[in-house]
């Protein structure tokens, strides 16, 4: 039997990894990815809760999760390709037209 | 050590370190191949945490769905020339790690799979966990339809809305144009969807009057030919 917190320990290791990959990295779609990771590591945690207590709640919200994350990965790929058509690049740090 | 404790610990290094070459990767298709792996080893901890409905969603939705329109958003793009290289050349460790970590989650995902369902069927007594069916479609269906009938169905609505908003928003300027002119939509209304200049001010326009003619002067010999 793996203790929770192992689970815990893995979840946020990928959290971790993704939340640098947010900070870190300049292609728009490394980003998203990073962002993926991040809402993986999330459900991981919810899925290990869930088993402790014997409660399926965190089952269900964790695939509500997943929808969420669906649903933000289309909208944000349509702006990374609105954006790609508007200006030919995919490095976020162009992306200041409403900074200044 | 037992061989669960064994899985898991092989499956969470599977991961950490394909989630490492994930926000490393230059070239963002390899970035996205080892993003799968990813998932894989992550449906993996929820077979070991008997959820395996939702490690069929995992696969279902993220390897499956959520990948395909990555891949098929960076070839429609057609971007990074700086990562050529990677794509090119993948090293024998990171072929046989990939290819290797792939068929290892996938082969233990089939198996656990095929024996919950062969136990559920055969032996339905069969102890899985705290309760039966902990972690099944059928558990997790009775909680969705029940108490979370509601948040479900608000999902399936922000599902909705997030298709005709990637639709709009990935659109590009000159068929929204031709279709705001197609439906006859009003000036104000095409400017407020952005498809137009400013709307005409009334005060602005020019008063009805005779039009303005200009004088150019009296015709000159060596400045226009006539058209001969």
């Amino acid at each position: 039997m793996v203790p929770i917190t192992h689970f815990l320990y893995l979840a946020f290791a990928l959290f971790l990894i993704g939340a640098a990959g947010v900070l870190l990295r300049r292609n728009v779609l490394i980003v998203l990815m990073s962002v993926e990771l991040m809402l993986n590591a999330a459900n991981i945690a919810l899925v290990a809760f869930s088993r402790q207590w014997g409660n399926a709640d965190g089952q269900v919200l964790a695939m509500f999760t997943i929808a969420v994350a669906a649903a933000e990965a289309a909208v944000g790929l349509a702006i990374v390709v609105s954006i790609f058509r508007a200006r030919t690049g995919t490095d976020i740090d162009d992306l200041s037209l409403l900074r200044d | 050590m037992s061989g669960e404790e064994l899985i898991f610990y092989l499956f969470a290094a599977i991961a950490v370190v394909s989630a490492l070459a994930t926000v490393s990767r230059r070239n963002p298709v390899v970035a996205a191949v080892w993003l799968v792996v990813t998932f894989f080893a992550v449906a993996v901890c929820y077979l070991l945490l008997s959820a395996t409905f939702l490690a069929a969603i995992q696969i279902l939705v993220y390897a499956g769905a959520m990948m395909v329109l990555f891949v098929f958003v960076i070839m429609v793009l057609d971007v990074d020339e700086r990562g050529r290289e990677e794509h090119r050349r993948p090293t024998r460790i990171a072929r046989v790690g990939y290819y290797g970590s792939l068929l290892l989650a996938g082969g233990f995902i089939a198996w656990v799979l095929l024996g919950t369902l062969a136990r559920q069927y055969l032996n339905p007594g069969a102890d899985l966990s705290k309760t039966p069916d902990f972690g099944t479609a059928n558990a997790i269906g009775r909680e969705i339809f029940t108490d979370y009938l509601f948040a479900f169905e608000a999902i399936s609505l922000l599902l909705l809305a997030a298709v005709i908003g990637a639709v709009v928003v990935a659109r590009n300027r000159r068929d929204r144009e031709k279709d705001s002119l197609q439906t006859g939509m009003s000036h104000a209304a095409r400017h407020a969807a952005g498809v137009a200049e400013l709307p005409p001010v009334p005060g602005d326009i020019a008063p009805p009057g005779p039009t303005p003619v200009t004088d150019f002067g009296a015709p000159s010999a060596t400045g226009h030919d006539g058209g001969t």
